[in-house]
């Protein structure tokens, strides 16, 4: 199958007060058309400056942005003025964790759909307006000709995020990125949203690349799954085998730290000691080894290139009898 | 066992807006009637989705904010404003709290030692003393003191600063701690940490908890007992694990099933509730759910269901649990079997 999304040894640098910060670090992605990638990761693990990349929404004098992007063809960081704005909101799209800060506050949501449709296909505002309807229908909005002249402020949480999906597809993006997009809900919300761009990535045979801290938001979505740690993929593969196996000694970290339901009250959570590294000098090692309970020497040493083994990839010096101990150890639940 | 801390009929409205006279033009209505007790040494889990105010009734547990109306008592002696109460700076001694917060609930102008050590002082505890109990907590929570006593809050990451936050709250000795979403804003694997450490103090200290908390997950595995708060009020009580394996209210039973899935064989097909929760400015009539519950009736839109109690230690506000309530076909629930629940099942 053909990828939509390239990304190779993408590295992205911030300018700081502070220093440089070496945010994201040699990080290779495909995603395939049609779908579902699930980016997971702790704050600051690079994740949405990824995401960002894809359509350089950074800074342009505060960034520098290494390696190569190629979306729906076309390669993302050759691109300047026109033909960048052409390629955001017709190729790529993206849906943001605060609806209430990504929409602007003093336009109704239809205006601001409509925009978008005019800018792109050059159609008639009354074009735009029809089809800002057409989309508010698509994301289940009640009474969606009525909201179309609401203004932000007067939504609900999950309505307004609603219209910010509406706005994202209202071009028919080939790639949709959702940034944690339900994060800031309800549960009883954040479950409509998930099953509303589940079915939407399939009726629209969209690709779609998920960014979420949560794992079970992660299930829920993807076909494929991703972790970061520290600005670097760590581990890659299908979400039911990745989730269920995990190789990297960090994924399992993080699984065995995760509250599941039913939980036995007496046992203790297995935490992971310590906290991720500050990103102000380039990590040329694993950068998970001070919190690794199976750190040896050799973990010290530059990393190595990722281990591939069929559909899956880790980047661990330890691999393949880290994976081994896990599959003994770990415990996940049933 | 007697109760240790019984809190009855809180209640707190908040005005937006006034007209002329100086009346209020509408009310938030963001704690009514809440009720609810606990035993020494257990942990009570208080959950519910945004604005059902259980935030609100920790602070109005600790009177950050003044109850319109309510009674606090623990171990008999009721505090609040009134010749009959002690006062509450009393009862603050007794109990403290964690806010989800962690940097905007420290003084960003204090080193760590100040801010640990500013409570027992302000209860009388002479500086020496009170800074001995500083370096002590922190050692405690596992922030070694000699690396951490100097420095201020922006310096600490998340996970340090809410283990500060705790060691400030224990700093005098209090016998309940009130955690509001207290590891909420904290990555999973400091999360977990951080549960573990908790575990540990109410251990060592034989502390009392309120975990108030939106994850389902994280309030089972802490908790004793739970409460299920929607819209200001309290909907359904009970042990932990007989409410959610057996969940009574209707809203109980949506939320467990709105959790994501842990395997991927086992994904949502659909979503348990329709729309957002109403808002609190004006509530649904009678029972404030029903717009949103499969369930509802004419009755449910007519009249409150009042908390009532099943047996077992469970409570619960729902006409289709309370026999007589004028509901069509009450289902009362077998709160002795929880090994087969008679689960109420979501539409498809």
């Amino acid at each position: 199958m053909a990828n939509i999304v390239e990304v190779r040894d993408l590295s992205v640098t911030f300018k700081t007060s502070e220093g440089l910060v070496y945010a994201v670090s040699g990080v290779n992605l495909d995603l395939a058309e049609g779908k579902t990638l699930a980016l997971i990761g702790e704050s600051g693990s690079g994740k949405s400056v990824t995401m960002k990349s894809l359509m350089r929404l950074h800074p342009p004098h505060k960034t520098a942005i290494a390696g190569q992007i190629t979306v729906a063809g076309q390669d993302v960081l050759s691109l300047g003025g026109k033909a960048l704005g052409d390629l955001r909101g017709k190729e790529i799209a993206m849906v943001f964790q605060e609806p209430m800060l990504a929409f602007d506050p003093v336009f109704t949501v239809g205006d601001q759909i409509a925009e978008v449709v005019v800018r792109h296909e050059g159609c008639s505002y009354q074009a735009g307006r029809d089809r800002a309807l057409e989309m508010m229908e698509c994301v289940q909005i009640p009474s969606p000709r009525k909201r179309l002249d609401a203004y932000p402020h007067e939504m609900s949480g999950g309505m307004r995020q609603r219209a910010m999906i509406a706005l994202a597809l209202s071009c028919r993006p080939k790639v949709l990125l959702a940034d944690e997009p339900t994060t800031a809900l309800d549960a009883t919300v954040q479950i409509q949203v998930l099953l509303l761009l589940r079915q939407l990535q399939r009726d629209l045979g969209m690709s779609m690349i998920f960014v979420t801290h949560d794992v079970g938001v992660a299930i829920e979505v993807a076909d494929e799954t991703a972790v970061m740690y520290a600005g670097r993929i760590i581990e890659q593969g299908p979400v039911d085998t990745v989730m269920t196996n995990p190789w990297h000694p960090y994924t399992q970290g993080l699984l065995g730290a995760t509250v599941y339901p039913d939980m036995d009250r007496e046992a203790r959570l297995v935490a992971i000691p310590g906290a991720p590294p500050q990103l102000y000098r380039q990590i040329t090692e694993c950068a998970f080894a001070p919190r690794c309970p199976h750190a040896v020497e050799e973990c010290l040493q530059p990393l190595p290139p990722p281990m591939v083994m069929g559909d899956r990839m880790a980047r661990c010096v330890r691999l393949p009898e880290v994976a081994q101990l896990a599959e003994n150890a770990v415990t996940t639940p049933s | 066992m007697a109760d240790f801390l019984k809190v009855e009929g809180l209640q707190k409205y908040f005005p937006i807006g006034k007209n002329l006279l100086g009346r209020p033009k509408q009310v938030v209505k963001a704690v009514e009637q809440v009720s609810f007790t606990t035993e020494r040494g257990q942990t009570l889990g208080i959950v519910g989705e945004s604005g059902c105010g259980k935030s609100t009734t920790a602070r109005l547990l600790m009177d950050l904010i003044p109850p319109d109306a309510g009674r606090i008592t623990l171990e008999g002696e009721t505090y609040g404003k009134g010749r009959d109460r002690k006062p509450i700076r009393d009862l603050r001694k007794r109990m403290q709290m964690v806010f989800q917060d962690s940097y905007a609930s420290l003084n960003a102008r204090l080193t760590i030692e100040e801010s640990i050590a500013f409570g027992p002082k302000i209860h009388g505890v002479s500086e020496g003393a009170a800074r001995a109990k500083a370096r002590d907590l922190l050692d405690r929570v596992g922030l070694a003191p000699d690396n951490f006593i100097r420095r201020y809050p922006h310096e600490l990451s998340g996970g340090q600063r809410q283990r500060v936050n705790i060691a400030r709250a224990l700093a005098i000795d209090p016998e309940i701690v009130i955690l509001d979403e207290a590891v909420s804003a904290l990555d999973k694997s400091v999360q977990a940490q951080v549960l573990n450490l908790l575990a540990d103090l109410k251990a060592d200290y034989g502390l009392t908890y309120l975990f108030i908390s939106h994850d389902l997950n994280v309030v089972q595995y802490v908790s004793d007992r739970v409460i299920v708060m929607y819209l200001g009020q309290v909907v359904e009580s009970g042990p932990a694990h007989a409410l959610y394996a057996n969940p009574a209210h209707p809203y109980t039973a949506a939320l467990l099933s709105a959790l994501p899935a842990l395997h991927p064989e086992d994904r949502k097909t659909h979503a348990p509730l329709e729309g957002d929760p109403p808002n609190p400015i004006s509530p649904p009539s009678g029972c404030r759910f029903h717009p949103r519950c499969p369930h509802a009736e004419a009755v449910c839109a007519e009249k409150m269901p009042p908390l009532t109690d099943l047996g077992e230690g469970r409570h619960v506000a729902c006409h289709l649990r309370i026999e007589g309530s004028g509901y069509s076909a009450v289902r009362p629930i077998d709160v002795g079997a929880i090994a087969s629940p008679t689960q109420i099942t979501a539409p498809s």
